[in-house]
Protein backbone atom coordinates (compact mmCIF):
# COMPACT_ATOMS: atom_id res chain seq x y z
CA UNK A 1 0.00 0.00 0.00
CA UNK A 2 1.88 2.93 -1.09
CA UNK A 3 0.95 6.39 1.02
CA UNK A 4 1.41 8.39 -2.62
CA UNK A 5 -1.84 6.38 -4.52
CA UNK A 6 -3.71 6.18 -1.44
CA UNK A 7 -3.89 10.49 -1.42
CA UNK A 8 -5.53 10.27 -4.55
CA UNK A 9 -9.04 10.12 -4.57
CA UNK A 10 -10.69 10.35 -7.84
CA UNK A 11 -14.44 10.74 -8.85
CA UNK A 12 -14.10 6.72 -9.20
CA UNK A 13 -13.08 5.77 -6.18
CA UNK A 14 -16.11 8.10 -4.48
CA UNK A 15 -18.46 6.40 -6.92
CA UNK A 16 -18.03 3.04 -6.61
CA UNK A 17 -19.02 1.95 -3.54
CA UNK A 18 -22.77 3.17 -4.70
CA UNK A 19 -22.28 1.22 -8.06
CA UNK A 20 -21.33 -1.32 -5.80
CA UNK A 21 -24.26 -0.82 -3.80
CA UNK A 22 -26.65 -1.16 -6.75
CA UNK A 23 -24.84 -4.21 -8.34
CA UNK A 24 -25.16 -5.97 -5.83
CA UNK A 25 -28.59 -5.38 -4.57
CA UNK A 26 -29.61 -5.19 -8.58
CA UNK A 27 -28.03 -8.87 -8.86
CA UNK A 28 -29.37 -10.01 -5.18
CA UNK A 29 -32.71 -9.49 -6.49
CA UNK A 30 -32.15 -11.53 -10.51
CA UNK A 31 -30.85 -14.31 -8.81
CA UNK A 32 -33.56 -14.50 -5.95
CA UNK A 33 -36.23 -13.74 -8.61
CA UNK A 34 -34.82 -16.07 -10.97
CA UNK A 35 -34.52 -18.65 -8.25
CA UNK A 36 -37.90 -18.07 -6.79
CA UNK A 37 -39.94 -18.70 -10.10
CA UNK A 38 -38.52 -21.65 -10.55
CA UNK A 39 -38.41 -23.55 -7.17
CA UNK A 40 -42.41 -23.37 -7.08
CA UNK A 41 -42.70 -26.18 -10.11
CA UNK A 42 -39.96 -28.88 -10.03
CA UNK A 43 -41.45 -30.44 -12.81
CA UNK A 44 -40.90 -27.29 -14.99
CA UNK A 45 -37.00 -26.77 -13.80
CA UNK A 46 -35.89 -30.03 -14.43
CA UNK A 47 -37.49 -29.95 -18.04
CA UNK A 48 -35.85 -26.62 -18.42
CA UNK A 49 -32.29 -28.42 -18.26
CA UNK A 50 -33.53 -31.33 -20.18
CA UNK A 51 -34.30 -29.36 -22.56
CA UNK A 52 -30.47 -28.61 -23.33
CA UNK A 53 -29.74 -32.04 -23.81
CA UNK A 54 -26.62 -31.30 -22.45
CA UNK A 55 -26.34 -33.26 -19.12
CA UNK A 56 -27.59 -37.67 -18.86
CA UNK A 57 -30.46 -37.77 -17.79
CA UNK A 58 -29.45 -39.23 -14.46
CA UNK A 59 -28.31 -35.57 -13.74
CA UNK A 60 -30.74 -33.70 -15.30
CA UNK A 61 -33.24 -34.02 -12.18
CA UNK A 62 -30.43 -33.05 -9.19
CA UNK A 63 -29.51 -30.24 -11.32
CA UNK A 64 -32.88 -28.97 -11.96
CA UNK A 65 -34.06 -29.61 -8.90
CA UNK A 66 -30.60 -27.98 -7.04
CA UNK A 67 -29.67 -24.62 -9.76
CA UNK A 68 -32.47 -22.69 -8.46
CA UNK A 69 -32.06 -23.22 -4.70
CA UNK A 70 -28.11 -22.10 -5.46
CA UNK A 71 -29.38 -18.88 -7.56
CA UNK A 72 -31.43 -17.87 -3.89
CA UNK A 73 -28.38 -18.54 -2.02
CA UNK A 74 -26.29 -16.44 -4.03
CA UNK A 75 -29.15 -13.89 -3.96
CA UNK A 76 -28.79 -13.92 -0.34
CA UNK A 77 -25.65 -13.71 0.12
CA UNK A 78 -25.49 -10.81 -2.15
CA UNK A 79 -28.73 -8.80 -0.31
CA UNK A 80 -26.35 -9.48 2.90
CA UNK A 81 -23.36 -8.47 0.91
CA UNK A 82 -21.16 -11.28 2.84
CA UNK A 83 -18.22 -12.02 0.44
CA UNK A 84 -19.17 -10.00 -2.06
CA UNK A 85 -16.51 -10.53 -4.15
CA UNK A 86 -16.34 -14.42 -3.83
CA UNK A 87 -20.03 -14.44 -4.28
CA UNK A 88 -19.31 -12.21 -7.22
CA UNK A 89 -16.79 -14.79 -9.02
CA UNK A 90 -19.19 -17.67 -8.58
CA UNK A 91 -22.36 -15.58 -10.18
CA UNK A 92 -20.15 -14.81 -12.87
CA UNK A 93 -19.17 -18.35 -13.71
CA UNK A 94 -23.10 -19.58 -13.46
CA UNK A 95 -23.53 -16.98 -15.55
CA UNK A 96 -21.00 -18.04 -17.79
CA UNK A 97 -22.41 -21.15 -17.90
CA UNK A 98 -25.78 -20.24 -18.47
CA UNK A 99 -24.55 -18.07 -21.39
CA UNK A 100 -22.83 -20.72 -22.78
CA UNK A 101 -25.09 -23.75 -22.74
CA UNK A 102 -27.87 -20.50 -24.91
CA UNK A 103 -25.19 -20.52 -27.40
CA UNK A 104 -24.50 -23.86 -27.78
CA UNK A 105 -28.32 -24.22 -27.31
CA UNK A 106 -28.64 -21.93 -30.27
CA UNK A 107 -25.86 -23.32 -32.41
CA UNK A 108 -27.39 -26.58 -32.21
CA UNK A 109 -30.69 -25.59 -33.37
CA UNK A 110 -32.71 -26.44 -30.66
CA UNK A 111 -36.11 -24.69 -29.96
CA UNK A 112 -35.84 -24.07 -26.26
CA UNK A 113 -37.05 -21.33 -23.98
CA UNK A 114 -34.02 -20.39 -21.89
CA UNK A 115 -35.76 -21.19 -18.42
CA UNK A 116 -34.14 -18.30 -17.17
CA UNK A 117 -37.17 -17.28 -14.74
CA UNK A 118 -39.29 -20.31 -14.77
CA UNK A 119 -40.64 -22.45 -17.61
CA UNK A 120 -37.79 -23.59 -19.87
CA UNK A 121 -38.17 -26.58 -22.13
CA UNK A 122 -39.59 -27.04 -25.61
CA UNK A 123 -40.84 -24.06 -27.65
CA UNK A 124 -42.20 -23.87 -31.35
CA UNK A 125 -40.30 -23.26 -33.91
CA UNK A 126 -39.38 -19.43 -34.39
CA UNK A 127 -40.35 -18.68 -31.12
CA UNK A 128 -36.87 -18.68 -29.43
CA UNK A 129 -35.28 -15.94 -28.31
CA UNK A 130 -31.39 -17.01 -27.68
CA UNK A 131 -30.12 -12.97 -28.50
CA UNK A 132 -32.48 -11.15 -26.03
CA UNK A 133 -31.66 -14.12 -23.74
CA UNK A 134 -27.56 -14.30 -24.16
CA UNK A 135 -28.00 -10.42 -24.29
CA UNK A 136 -29.62 -9.97 -21.29
CA UNK A 137 -27.36 -12.10 -19.40
CA UNK A 138 -24.31 -11.04 -20.90
CA UNK A 139 -25.77 -7.37 -18.32
CA UNK A 140 -26.31 -9.87 -15.51
CA UNK A 141 -22.58 -10.68 -16.07
CA UNK A 142 -21.51 -7.01 -16.01
CA UNK A 143 -23.10 -6.37 -12.49
CA UNK A 144 -21.25 -9.73 -11.29
CA UNK A 145 -17.80 -9.01 -12.75
CA UNK A 146 -18.30 -5.31 -11.66
CA UNK A 147 -18.54 -6.86 -7.83
CA UNK A 148 -15.48 -9.02 -8.31
CA UNK A 149 -13.68 -5.88 -9.09
CA UNK A 150 -14.78 -3.45 -6.76
CA UNK A 151 -16.89 -5.21 -4.42
CA UNK A 152 -16.90 -2.57 -0.93
CA UNK A 153 -19.99 -1.53 -0.89
CA UNK A 154 -23.21 0.38 1.14
CA UNK A 155 -24.74 -1.68 3.66
CA UNK A 156 -23.03 -4.59 3.55
CA UNK A 157 -21.82 -7.22 6.21
CA UNK A 158 -17.88 -7.08 4.28
CA UNK A 159 -18.15 -3.26 4.96
CA UNK A 160 -16.84 -4.14 8.75
CA UNK A 161 -13.53 -4.99 7.49
CA UNK A 162 -12.91 -2.33 4.84
CA UNK A 163 -9.37 -2.98 5.55
CA UNK A 164 -8.74 -6.26 3.35
CA UNK A 165 -9.87 -4.49 0.59
CA UNK A 166 -8.54 -2.43 -1.35
CA UNK B 1 -1.04 -6.83 7.47
CA UNK B 2 -1.17 -6.51 11.17
CA UNK B 3 -3.59 -9.13 12.96
CA UNK B 4 -7.11 -7.57 12.97
CA UNK B 5 -10.26 -7.72 15.40
CA UNK B 6 -12.47 -8.83 12.76
CA UNK B 7 -10.68 -11.83 11.85
CA UNK B 8 -12.16 -14.68 13.94
CA UNK B 9 -15.65 -12.63 12.99
CA UNK B 10 -14.91 -13.64 9.29
CA UNK B 11 -14.12 -16.65 9.91
CA UNK B 12 -17.02 -17.47 11.66
CA UNK B 13 -19.54 -15.33 9.33
CA UNK B 14 -17.51 -17.52 6.28
CA UNK B 15 -18.73 -21.13 8.06
CA UNK B 16 -22.21 -19.93 8.83
CA UNK B 17 -22.65 -18.95 5.06
CA UNK B 18 -20.99 -21.61 4.13
CA UNK B 19 -23.00 -23.86 6.33
CA UNK B 20 -26.36 -21.90 5.03
CA UNK B 21 -25.56 -22.24 1.11
CA UNK B 22 -25.77 -26.21 2.16
CA UNK B 23 -28.78 -26.16 4.20
CA UNK B 24 -30.65 -24.04 1.18
CA UNK B 25 -29.36 -26.22 -1.60
CA UNK B 26 -29.52 -29.38 0.19
CA UNK B 27 -32.87 -28.67 2.03
CA UNK B 28 -34.07 -27.29 -1.54
CA UNK B 29 -33.61 -30.40 -2.90
CA UNK B 30 -34.73 -32.89 -0.12
CA UNK B 31 -37.94 -30.56 -0.40
CA UNK B 32 -38.46 -31.06 -4.34
CA UNK B 33 -38.13 -34.86 -3.83
CA UNK B 34 -40.72 -35.10 -1.24
CA UNK B 35 -42.97 -32.63 -3.84
CA UNK B 36 -42.62 -35.20 -6.51
CA UNK B 37 -42.85 -38.26 -4.34
CA UNK B 38 -45.72 -37.60 -1.91
CA UNK B 39 -49.16 -39.02 -2.55
CA UNK B 40 -51.76 -37.00 -5.03
CA UNK B 41 -54.30 -34.79 -3.37
CA UNK B 42 -57.98 -34.58 -4.01
CA UNK B 43 -58.76 -33.53 -7.33
CA UNK B 44 -61.96 -30.86 -6.96
CA UNK B 45 -65.60 -32.38 -8.27
CA UNK B 46 -63.67 -36.13 -9.32
CA UNK B 47 -66.23 -38.02 -8.06
CA UNK B 48 -69.32 -36.20 -8.32
CA UNK B 49 -69.52 -37.02 -12.67
CA UNK B 50 -68.57 -40.38 -13.37
CA UNK B 51 -71.69 -41.31 -14.18
CA UNK B 52 -71.90 -39.58 -17.29
CA UNK B 53 -68.74 -41.73 -18.21
CA UNK B 54 -68.81 -44.81 -19.97
CA UNK B 55 -65.47 -46.94 -19.93
CA UNK B 56 -64.07 -46.51 -23.51
CA UNK B 57 -62.04 -48.75 -26.17
CA UNK B 58 -58.49 -47.83 -26.59
CA UNK B 59 -58.33 -48.27 -29.79
CA UNK B 60 -54.22 -48.24 -30.99
CA UNK B 61 -53.53 -44.59 -32.84
CA UNK B 62 -57.24 -42.97 -31.16
CA UNK B 63 -57.42 -40.70 -28.75
CA UNK B 64 -59.26 -41.46 -25.39
CA UNK B 65 -62.97 -39.33 -26.20
CA UNK B 66 -64.57 -37.72 -23.10
CA UNK B 67 -68.14 -36.34 -22.68
CA UNK B 68 -71.15 -37.26 -24.45
CA UNK B 69 -71.95 -38.99 -27.22
CA UNK B 70 -72.99 -37.02 -30.28
CA UNK B 71 -71.76 -33.50 -29.15
CA UNK B 72 -71.48 -30.95 -32.28
CA UNK B 73 -68.05 -30.03 -31.14
CA UNK B 74 -65.65 -32.11 -31.17
CA UNK B 75 -61.85 -30.35 -29.60
CA UNK B 76 -58.91 -32.12 -29.77
CA UNK B 77 -56.11 -31.42 -27.52
CA UNK B 78 -52.44 -33.17 -27.83
CA UNK B 79 -50.89 -32.64 -24.11
CA UNK B 80 -48.06 -34.12 -22.06
CA UNK B 81 -48.70 -34.72 -18.53
CA UNK B 82 -45.45 -33.14 -17.57
CA UNK B 83 -45.97 -30.32 -19.83
CA UNK B 84 -46.04 -27.22 -18.07
CA UNK B 85 -47.77 -25.53 -20.32
CA UNK B 86 -50.14 -27.98 -20.52
CA UNK B 87 -50.92 -27.91 -17.02
CA UNK B 88 -50.90 -24.26 -16.86
CA UNK B 89 -53.15 -24.09 -19.88
CA UNK B 90 -55.88 -27.10 -18.24
CA UNK B 91 -55.92 -24.93 -15.11
CA UNK B 92 -57.32 -21.82 -17.34
CA UNK B 93 -59.54 -23.52 -19.67
CA UNK B 94 -59.87 -26.94 -17.62
CA UNK B 95 -63.24 -25.94 -16.00
CA UNK B 96 -64.83 -24.54 -19.09
CA UNK B 97 -63.89 -27.87 -20.89
CA UNK B 98 -65.21 -29.88 -18.39
CA UNK B 99 -68.51 -28.15 -17.92
CA UNK B 100 -68.69 -28.03 -21.73
CA UNK B 101 -68.47 -31.74 -21.62
CA UNK B 102 -71.30 -32.46 -19.21
CA UNK B 103 -73.89 -30.52 -21.09
CA UNK B 104 -72.92 -32.49 -24.13
CA UNK B 105 -71.67 -29.64 -26.33
CA UNK B 106 -68.45 -31.04 -26.42
CA UNK B 107 -66.54 -34.28 -26.97
CA UNK B 108 -62.59 -33.81 -25.99
CA UNK B 109 -60.24 -35.81 -28.00
CA UNK B 110 -57.07 -36.54 -25.87
CA UNK B 111 -54.10 -37.52 -27.37
CA UNK B 112 -51.57 -37.84 -24.46
CA UNK B 113 -48.32 -37.94 -25.98
CA UNK B 114 -45.11 -38.96 -24.12
CA UNK B 115 -41.97 -37.48 -24.95
CA UNK B 116 -40.76 -35.66 -21.99
CA UNK B 117 -40.22 -38.37 -19.03
CA UNK B 118 -40.46 -41.08 -17.86
CA UNK B 119 -43.57 -39.93 -15.48
CA UNK B 120 -44.92 -38.74 -18.94
CA UNK B 121 -45.10 -41.87 -19.92
CA UNK B 122 -46.51 -44.06 -16.89
CA UNK B 123 -49.13 -41.19 -16.78
CA UNK B 124 -50.15 -41.73 -20.68
CA UNK B 125 -50.91 -45.23 -20.10
CA UNK B 126 -52.56 -44.66 -17.09
CA UNK B 127 -54.75 -42.52 -18.71
CA UNK B 128 -55.64 -44.93 -20.90
CA UNK B 129 -56.43 -47.68 -17.71
CA UNK B 130 -58.76 -45.12 -16.23
CA UNK B 131 -60.45 -44.33 -19.23
CA UNK B 132 -61.26 -48.26 -20.02
CA UNK B 133 -62.11 -48.21 -16.63
CA UNK B 134 -64.71 -45.49 -16.56
CA UNK B 135 -63.03 -42.65 -15.04
CA UNK B 136 -60.72 -41.18 -17.95
CA UNK B 137 -61.91 -37.25 -17.63
CA UNK B 138 -61.47 -37.17 -13.72
CA UNK B 139 -58.72 -39.10 -13.62
CA UNK B 140 -57.33 -36.54 -16.93
CA UNK B 141 -57.91 -33.84 -14.42
CA UNK B 142 -56.31 -35.29 -11.62
CA UNK B 143 -53.69 -35.88 -13.46
CA UNK B 144 -52.65 -31.92 -14.08
CA UNK B 145 -53.98 -31.24 -10.97
CA UNK B 146 -51.26 -33.00 -9.95
CA UNK B 147 -48.63 -32.25 -12.41
CA UNK B 148 -45.63 -31.44 -9.87
CA UNK B 149 -45.65 -35.47 -8.85
CA UNK B 150 -43.39 -37.60 -10.64
CA UNK B 151 -45.84 -40.38 -11.65
CA UNK B 152 -44.71 -43.76 -10.26
CA UNK B 153 -46.91 -46.66 -10.15
CA UNK B 154 -48.02 -46.09 -6.47
CA UNK B 155 -48.76 -42.15 -7.45
CA UNK B 156 -51.13 -43.06 -10.42
CA UNK B 157 -52.83 -45.83 -8.44
CA UNK B 158 -53.16 -43.11 -5.57
CA UNK B 159 -54.99 -41.05 -7.99
CA UNK B 160 -57.30 -43.91 -8.95
CA UNK B 161 -58.84 -44.95 -5.67
CA UNK B 162 -59.19 -40.67 -5.17
CA UNK B 163 -60.69 -40.15 -8.29
CA UNK B 164 -63.26 -43.09 -8.70
CA UNK B 165 -63.51 -44.01 -4.72
CA UNK B 166 -61.94 -47.70 -4.82
CA UNK B 167 -60.47 -47.89 -8.02
CA UNK B 168 -60.97 -51.65 -9.62
CA UNK B 169 -58.04 -54.04 -9.41
CA UNK B 170 -58.14 -54.38 -12.77
CA UNK B 171 -56.62 -50.66 -13.12
CA UNK B 172 -54.17 -51.21 -10.37
CA UNK B 173 -53.03 -54.21 -12.89
CA UNK B 174 -53.39 -51.96 -16.02
CA UNK B 175 -50.99 -49.38 -14.65
CA UNK B 176 -48.49 -51.54 -12.96
CA UNK B 177 -48.08 -53.59 -15.69
CA UNK B 178 -48.22 -50.48 -18.52
CA UNK B 179 -50.94 -52.77 -20.25
CA UNK B 180 -51.04 -49.70 -22.81
CA UNK B 181 -47.40 -49.28 -23.89
CA UNK B 182 -47.69 -49.81 -27.50
CA UNK B 183 -50.84 -47.70 -27.60
CA UNK B 184 -48.62 -44.58 -25.70
CA UNK B 185 -46.49 -45.31 -28.83
CA UNK B 186 -49.20 -45.31 -31.45
CA UNK B 187 -50.58 -41.95 -30.07
CA UNK B 188 -46.87 -40.29 -30.11
CA UNK B 189 -46.66 -41.64 -33.54
CA UNK B 190 -50.26 -40.46 -34.37
CA UNK B 191 -49.36 -37.16 -33.18
CA UNK B 192 -46.70 -37.07 -35.37
CA UNK B 193 -48.16 -38.36 -38.49
CA UNK B 194 -50.71 -35.15 -37.88
CA UNK B 195 -47.60 -33.16 -37.60
CA UNK B 196 -47.85 -31.79 -34.09
CA UNK B 197 -44.48 -30.91 -32.77
CA UNK B 198 -45.12 -29.45 -29.57
CA UNK B 199 -47.21 -29.55 -26.58
CA UNK B 200 -50.37 -28.56 -26.03
CA UNK B 201 -51.46 -28.13 -29.41
CA UNK B 202 -55.45 -27.71 -29.84
CA UNK B 203 -58.15 -28.08 -32.40
CA UNK B 204 -61.54 -26.91 -32.28
CA UNK B 205 -63.57 -29.13 -35.09
CA UNK B 206 -59.96 -29.42 -36.52
CA UNK B 207 -58.86 -26.15 -36.77
CA UNK B 208 -55.91 -25.18 -35.06
CA UNK B 209 -56.38 -23.14 -31.84
CA UNK B 210 -54.34 -20.20 -30.26
CA UNK B 211 -53.59 -21.33 -27.44
CA UNK B 212 -51.65 -17.86 -26.57
CA UNK B 213 -54.52 -15.89 -26.56
CA UNK B 214 -57.11 -18.41 -25.40
CA UNK B 215 -59.18 -17.32 -22.25
CA UNK B 216 -62.24 -19.63 -20.38
CA UNK B 217 -64.61 -16.48 -22.44
CA UNK B 218 -62.71 -16.51 -25.64
CA UNK B 219 -63.55 -20.96 -25.91
CA UNK B 220 -66.81 -20.28 -24.89
CA UNK B 221 -67.56 -18.12 -27.59
CA UNK B 222 -65.56 -20.71 -29.86
CA UNK B 223 -67.76 -23.53 -28.59
CA UNK B 224 -70.97 -21.74 -28.97
CA UNK B 225 -70.34 -20.29 -32.71
CA UNK B 226 -68.45 -23.02 -33.69
CA UNK B 227 -70.67 -24.81 -36.94
CA UNK B 228 -72.42 -27.48 -35.92
CA UNK B 229 -71.62 -31.01 -37.76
Amino acid sequence: MSPTLQKQRTRLDVAAPWISTLARFGLAGIFLAAGLLKVVDPQSSVQAVRGYELLPESLVTIVGWAVPFVEIALGLLLAAGLFTRLVGVLCAALLLVFIAAVISAAVRGLTIDCGCFGGGGMVGIGETTYGPEVIRDIGFLWLALWLVWKPRSRFSLDHADQEEIE
Amino acid sequence: MTEQPGRTDRWTLAVVAVALVLVIVGGGVALQAWRTSRAPSAVPGATAAPAALTPANITSGSPVRFGQPGAPVTITMYADFHCPHCADLEEKIGPTLTAAQQSGRVTLELYPMAFIDAGSTAASNAVACAAEAGFGEPYYRGLFANSALKWSTSQLTALGDLVAGTAPESFDRCVTDSSHADWVQSINAAADAKGVTGTPTMFLNGNPVDIASLTPDTLETMIEQAPHK
